[in-house]
């Protein structure tokens, strides 16, 4: 509903939805528009286009890839990867929040700046670091007795790395959900005969939840188009679909199907998403039906 | 036995770094009785009753209840009913849940657990929104599901925190009123902090002032209204004027109720007490008077009196205030 709509119908609630009525400060949406429209609408009707018609008109670059095992291979690897970064960012980055929110202010800020720091740092010096600790005469293994345990370019390796990067994006929305949970409830559930590990599980956990469900899907989104830390600190097994597209563009410079492994990876990670949206009614969780 | 427990608590101290929030409280609650812990904010009220129902660990000191030493028992197996001032109802949870919340984790099920959780929704009036989220209900909704969800495990202990404060007068009033009932028909002991004076006196059987961790005196709120000890108790409860005392480090106490005032010249009823004074300010509350005076001495004065009669004062009018003696008490000057 449009407002010229809202003001046609003189009955109608005093609650408008839709577009806001612009004045003239409207105006100052247009540089981000601009821009949205230059850097992501375009380039991306281009990727769109060019999939179907480079080489030449029709569907041969998505017939190409759905007849080869190899490709739906590093389909299905990037999807398991970016869901095993995601379980295991979840499962570091819960506690670590939930500590957050019981440390003290200076010990907060302690522990806000051990994630954020990395965050700070260039991926590719982060991810060449790894490399450098995790090779067989790196620092771990030189630590450790016996043979060297192989945690480069294999799938330990990609994952040590990704979560790495991925840590802050799963502790920053968990921290900001947990914050806002009133740890008193847990008092109370504690006073109505709760022992204080089943109110966590109960009481705490479940509020936590949109926290948790928010972290997840920023992880699991971001970790799809990682490309450098896989390419780095992976082996040949562990290809994810960023490194397929960068070598069909760079390397054998079959752009029509870079382009379309771009949009299947687009098309499946919306599915996906839809998906989650009908099986998980975050609104129900979040405890409001308002 | 009635159906609530007594409560004992026996030289509780509790100290945090370098404050003393509690200092050596002793306070016996006969089982069945309503006892309000009245106090300003940080005179221990509330960390008295957190030591009771075991959130906060005592430095030193006992808690039991029933005769059974409860100082070391974690809150979840103290079986004592509260209710905070925060409702502290489960958001995720409808109101039937919340109140099944106790009763489940006593393995209370079927139709046992059916039948208690609409009783106790009933006691509250709250039948019909059984199957609302909290944040659909209004704050004193709220609280009556607070109240059933304390009180459907049946405990011999119900207690409170300023359960009554976020709610607004109107509200407050009619909650009051519904706890006194559900005081008397339920039986159980009643332990309510608050610190509203006037919630104190006319919902307690006995109160217990506080004042900087310390027990300043307990009583019924007669006891408490009409002989205070000190002059922190008769300042507290209630309206009361202070005029010196005989003896040094004492001051007399005088209910505005218990004060005349007459014009100039009247001749003052037989072994009156008396101060010249001038009348400053009279409102008209309906069921009397509230006059205030000035003395000689520059120190103000209130006066309820009736709103008729031979003698109504006028400000500006030059007047004497005067009381029986009996009605007077004289306390320790503790301030």
């Amino acid at each position: 509903m449009t407002a010229e709509a809202a003001t046609a119908e003189p009955a109608a609630p005093a609650v408008r939805r839709g577009l806001p009525r612009l004045d003239r400060w409207g105006l100052l949406v247009l540089p981000l528009v601009g821009f949205l429209l230059a850097v992501l609408v375009w380039p991306l009707t281009a990727v769109l286009l060019r999939s179907f018609t480079d080489p030449e008109p029709g569907v041969e670059n998505y017939l190409a890839f759905f007849h080869s095992p190899v490709y739906l291979d590093v389909l299905v690897n990037t999807f398991v990867t970016a869901g095993l970064v995601t379980l295991v960012t979840l499962l570091l980055g819960f506690p670590y929040s939930y500590l957050m929110t019981l440390a003290s202010p200076f010990w907060r800020g302690v522990l806000m700046l051990a994630v954020l720091v990395p965050f700070w740092t260039s991926l590719l010096v982060r991810t060449f670091a790894w490399v450098l600790i995790l090779r067989d005469t790196g620092v771990v293994n030189e630590l450790l007795p016996g043979p060297p345990v192989p945690l480069l370019r294999n799938l330990p390796g990609v994952l040590i790395g990704m979560v790495q990067v991925m840590l802050p994006f799963a502790v920053l929305p968990m921290y900001a959900a947990m914050r806002g949970i009133d740890r008193r409830l847990l008092q109370a559930a504690e006073g109505l005969g709760a022992r204080p590990a089943f109110a966590f599980w109960r009481i705490y956990a479940p509020l936590a939840v949109p926290g948790v469900a928010a972290s997840a899907l920023l992880v699991f989104v971001s970790s799809l188009g990682f490309y450098v830390t896989p390419a780095l600190l992976g082996g040949p097994k562990n290809i994810m679909i960023g490194e397929l597209i960068v070598q069909q563009l760079s390397g054998v410079l079959r752009w029509g199907f870079a382009s379309a492994l771009a949009v299947i990876l687009l098309v499946v990670t919306g599915g996906l998403l839809m998906l989650m949206s009908r099986l998980v009614d975050l609104r129900r969780l979040l405890g409001g039906a308002r | 036995m009635s159906d609530g427990g007594s409560v004992d608590v026996r030289g509780v101290v509790k100290r945090y770094r370098d404050t003393l929030a509690l200092d050596d409280v002793t306070l016996h609650v006969p089982g069945g009785e309503f006892v309000t812990l009245l106090g300003a904010s940080g005179s221990g009220k509330s960390t008295l009753l957190g030591v009771i129902a075991g959130f906060t660990e005592p430095t030193s000191g006992s808690v039991a209840v029933d005769g059974r030493d409860i100082t070391k028992v974690p809150p979840y197996r103290r079986g004592l009913g509260m209710v905070f001032q925060h409702y502290a109802l489960f958001p995720h949870m409808t109101v039937w849940d919340n109140v099944a919340f106790p009763l489940r984790r006593r393995r209370v099920r079927g139709d046992e657990l059916r039948t208690r959780v609409e009783q106790a929704l009933e006691v509250v009036g709250l039948g019909a929104l059984a199957k609302r989220l909290p944040a659909q209900l209004s704050g004193g909704q709220q609280q009556r599901v607070a109240l059933a969800r304390a009180i459907v495990f049946r405990p011999r202990v119900l207690l409170m925190d300023e359960p009554l404060s976020a709610l607004d007068k109107r509200l407050r009033e009619q909650l009051q009123l519904e706890m006194k009932r559900l005081h008397r028909e339920l039986g159980i002991t009643f332990v309510f902090v608050t610190h509203d004076q006037e919630e104190a006196l006319t919902m307690s059987d006995r109160i217990a002032l506080l004042r900087d961790g310390r027990i300043v005196q307990a009583g019924t709120p007669e006891e408490l209204y009409e002989r205070p000890s000190s002059r922190y108790t008769a300042e507290f409860l209630g309206e009361s004027n202070l005029f010196p005392g005989r003896d040094a480090g004492t001051v007399l106490v005088v209910r505005p109720e218990h004060l005349g005032v007459l014009p100039q010249g009247e001749s003052l009823p037989q072994d009156h007490e008396a101060y010249d004074c001038d009348v400053r300010e009279v409102v008209y509350l309906g069921s009397g008077l509230r006059v205030e005076v000035e003395l000689r001495s520059g120190q103000r004065v209130v006066a309820r009196t009736a709103a008729r009669g031979p003698h109504v004062p006028k400000p500006g009018d030059s007047a004497i205030v005067h009381w029986h003696p009996e009605t007077s008490v004289v306390v320790s000057d503790d301030e």
